[in-house]
């Protein structure tokens, strides 16, 4: 692979992996306190599907690092440094993946445009030049399908009752503004379309996106308002961290601090 | 070979094939589908695996018994067990003994593509309750004929 292409494929996978590690996390959160015993065990699956595709990833990422060379494989302790210990700085996620919440409404909308989002994300690498990758999406493709299912069944079910269709479309406003920045550039991704690594760049899912919401959540598209306050051309993943970055990952840190020497 | 005579690989073989899957005690992972490949050479053994799902949390357990059970076999020296990303899993690579054992020893059915299974103990046309099981390779159905609940395994 040439050189312009590594620190741009790496970027790329970082940035997938991180909105999947912390979309995994916040779904698994929902155990114990969905609004019924199904959801409890569907939304926590879901969520480990989610940690398993930024397993992959992640993965992907140290086999980049060690370079071609080495057939060696990357470690769970390996994985676990680069998923919850790099400083802020260098995570690539959004603020569409840092938000918490623990409204209900907006945990399943959420749900939904993220899964629309990561399965237009897998098409884009589907016919990657890079075979991992590729090989990647397949699998995890298939699986989109089985998550936007859930999403929908719910949603379908709550679209008949009127209190239910007014809370879903506040959460709807309430992602709509950082929904740009999911869409958002990694490093060099024209080098990565050139390259056929990706076949185009993350911010061309800006619009589609946008779109599939306005038709879901039978919003007319010209009410939709702006997705985000910067210019398209700003919105980029090294861009910093939003608020709610540092109280997340040190929650998810907690464990770990209690004994960082200890081999999970 | 090795010292007792035995062709290695097909010792492998046996040895992988006497996993279970923690889930499923007395079913094989390899009849669950999950073994993609093997490789013997001079002692060192590589065994590819594939997943139902990216998030199956019984992974790194499978992992531990495949190596176990492998490095017990005379011969061999070191092994490597990877998980691989492709093929993807589907309920087609259940072997016919997979799915007897599924269905005598946990009341399990199959399904393969999109028809409804019938009931593993009547044999009954069965009803989905649920696309949503008690993990993500599981749904619920329930038999019209003699009521019972059954986990299907579904792709």
């Amino acid at each position: 692979m040439s050189e312009q292409v590594t620190p741009g494929l790496r970027d790329f996978l970082l940035s997938f992996a991180d909105d999947e590690h912390f979309i995994g996390q916040q779904h698994t959160e929902w155990i114990g306190v969905a609004p019924f015993l199904e959801e409890d065990l569907a939304l926590a699956s879901i969520g480990q599907d989610e940690l398993g595709h930024a397993a992959m990833l992640y993965e992907l990422v140290l086999d980049l690092d060690r370079g071609p060379d080495s057939d060696s494989e990357a470690t769970d302790i390996e994985i676990d440094r680069l998923a919850y210990r790099r400083t802020d700085g260098e995570y690539r996620s959004c603020a569409f993946t840092e938000y918490p919440t623990t409204d209900w409404a907006e945990a399943l909308v959420r749900h939904w445009i993220y899964d629309t989002f990561e399965a237009m994300r897998w098409d884009l690498v589907a016919s990657s030049s890079y075979q991992p990758l590729a090989n990647a999406a397949v699998r995890a493709g298939r699986e989109e399908t089985f998550h936007l299912r859930h999403a929908d069944a719910l949603i379908d079910t709550l679209s008949t009752n009127a209190e239910a269709i007014s809370r879903l479309r506040t959460a709807v406003d309430v992602f709509l503004p950082m929904v740009g920045g999911l869409a958002g550039v990694t490093e060099n991704e024209d080098d990565l379309v050139a390259a056929g690594v990706i076949s185009a760049k993350s911010s061309s899912l800006h619009e589609p996106l946008r779109a599939a919401i306005a038709e879901r959540f039978g919003i007319d598209h010209t009410d939709l308002g702006p997705t985000d306050s910067k210019p398209e051309s700003e919105l980029r993943r090294d861009s910093g961290r939003s608020e709610h970055f540092a109280p997340m990952i040190s929650r998810m840190r907690e464990v770990f601090d209690l004994d960082p020497t200890a081999i999970w | 070979m090795n010292a007792l005579g035995l062709d290695i690989e097909a010792a492998v073989l046996t040895a992988v094939t006497s996993v279970d899957d923690p889930e499923y005690p007395g079913v094989s992972i390899v009849d669950l589908g999950l073994l993609e490949h093997v490789e013997v050479r001079n002692g060192i053994v590589g065994i590819g695996l594939i997943p139902t799902f990216s998030g199956c949390p019984a992974l790194a357990m499978i992992a531990a018994d495949v190596e176990t059970a492998v490095l017990a076999v005379d011969g061999v020296d070191e092994v490597s067990v990877s998980w691989l990303y492709s093929p993807a899993w589907s309920p087609e690579r259940l072997s016919q003994r997979g799915k007897e054992a599924l269905k005598d020893k946990f009341t399990v059915a199959v399904q393969i593509g999109t028809r409804t299974p019938d009931c593993p103990l009547c044999g009954g046309p069965m009803v989905e309750q649920s696309l949503f099981g008690p993990s993500r390779c599981r749904s619920v159905h329930r038999c019209d004929a003699c009521t019972e609940t059954v986990e299907v395994m579904r792709g």
